[in-house]
């Protein structure tokens, strides 16, 4: 969902305020582990509290606000151990969260209508999740733990890998795709009368799926591959 | 018919008038997307992937470039440049369509722009007719549902490889559909194909 205000997160603010201006980042609480019920607490005494950088906190914050991060922060190993947690508890809303309720609202969607593409367009989607919890695993399994072991190893002599940040940067695959494709049949061509309650639910759940991703690609390009890559470098240097 | 998108791109490295004229142009009527680039390599790059119809440029950016800018001209017919007047430069310069000064009330620009704009679009109009595909895009699109591959499709069709990625291409552009699958529902929608012809 994109939201018009745009502000700028800065460590003073009430991190209230911030939710009220844009509700998306209770999202991004839930992905660092943060309750809802943040009182009175401003961004800087959140972080302290919770044991997390905000130098990290503020730069993800501002890409749920729609804003860029700068380019080349100096990002800890610690601060890179939290964006791992943070993309793996966002792993966690998408498989046990997201998409079980987008499954079941164009299951329900299927048995409501009569219409025959309906039953392609669940097909459609079941192959689809399918694939994106094999990238899920992929990235729980192989990339996730070799990104682990590359911060743990910190100071050890560098002995070539058989895998590198570089590698899963192109292991990317485009998820975002084939949820565009899905959008696009319902808004333009599958036919479907009336459900307005249920579509709208679809297409909001659909949008929701469709902004965290595009924050988790952001997270993973601006912040975790560059900073791999930047540790790689030293090891083999 | 609705007016197509107009791809509006900046030339200006000043911030402020890059977001000053990006808000009157989000706030007019026109239906239009932005794209800002600082530097001339940062257009380049930009006009790569993407088919400006207007581009705003602040002239000092073409100083000394005339090569480069009649090269873009040139790889780029159809895109209309008009020049942010700052007075500097007294007559309007070559390279420009048209200029407008940073003091003209809002509407003048708008106007002179929507203009300038209307020049492409009878050609745009027939380059972007929604999602009506040709004939022969049609043929190639039921191949591809009934899955299949390129070389098959070009075979049965008498046509190249070449010609089928290209048909390809143009579904993909016309339908906004990327993925096979997402094709087939949208051929069956369509009644290009008929359900029964597709295993379930």
């Amino acid at each position: 969902m994109y939201h018009t205000s745009k502000i700028k997160v800065k460590p003073f603010m009430k991190m209230a305020d911030l939710i009220d201006a844009n509700p998306n980042l209770l999202l991004m609480l839930q992905h660092f582990n943060i309750d809802f019920r943040v009182s009175d607490q401003t961004v800087a005494q959140l972080c302290t509290g919770h044991g997390i950088s905000e130098n990290l906190f503020i730069n993800i914050a501002n890409l749920y606000n729609g804003l860029g991060t700068r380019a080349h922060q100096p990002y800890t190993r610690d601060d890179l151990v939290q964006v791992i947690d943070f993309l793996k508890q966002s792993h966690h809303y998408y498989r046990s969260d997201k998409y079980p309720q987008i499954s079941s609202y164009i299951r329900q969607l299927q048995e409501n209508h009569a219409a025959k593409e309906l039953k392609l367009l669940e097909k459609f989607f079941n192959e689809y999740f399918t694939e994106v919890i094999d990238h899920l695993d992929y990235e729980d399994n192989i990339a996730f733990p070799y990104f682990i072991t590359l911060l743990k190893k910190a100071d050890e002599p560098g002995k070539r890998e058989l895998y590198s940040s570089i590698e899963y940067g192109e292991h990317h695959t485009d998820i975002e795709l084939k949820l565009k494709d899905l959008k696009q049949l319902l808004l333009k061509y599958v036919n479907i009368e009336n459900d307005l309650d249920l579509r709208r639910k679809l297409f909001f759940a659909l949008y929701e799926l469709e902004f965290d991703l595009y924050i988790h690609s952001l997270i993973e390009e601006t912040i975790l591959i560059p900073a791999g890559v930047d540790i790689e470098k030293e090891q083999n240097a | 018919m609705r007016n197509p998108l107009l791809h509006i791109a900046i030339l200006e490295s000043s911030r402020i008038i890059c977001e000053g004229l990006q808000t009157i142009l989000y706030q007019s009527d026109l239906d239009c997307r932005v794209h800002r680039s600082e530097t001339l390599e940062e257009l380049s790059e930009l006009l790569e992937t993407t088919s400006v119809d207007i581009l705003i440029a602040n002239p000092l950016q073409f100083m000394n470039r005339e090569k480069e800018i009649r090269k873009i001209r040139k790889l780029h017919p159809s895109m209309s440049i008009a020049g942010i007047d700052y007075g500097v430069i007294q007559k309007q310069s070559m390279v420009t369509d048209i200029s407008f000064t940073l003091y003209d009330s809002v509407e003048h620009i708008i106007h002179a722009l929507s203009k300038l704009g209307k020049k492409n679009q009878s050609a745009a109009l027939q380059k972007n007719e929604d999602d009506n595909l040709t004939k022969r895009e049609i043929e190639v699109l039921t191949g591809l549902v009934n899955g299949l591959m390129n070389k098959e499709i070009a075979d049965s069709l008498n046509i190249s490889i070449h010609t089928v990625v290209r048909h390809r291409k143009n579904i993909t552009m016309k339908t906004g559909i990327r993925s096979q699958s997402g094709l087939t529902i949208y051929a069956i929608s369509k009644k290009i194909v008929s359900i029964e012809d597709i295993e379930i």
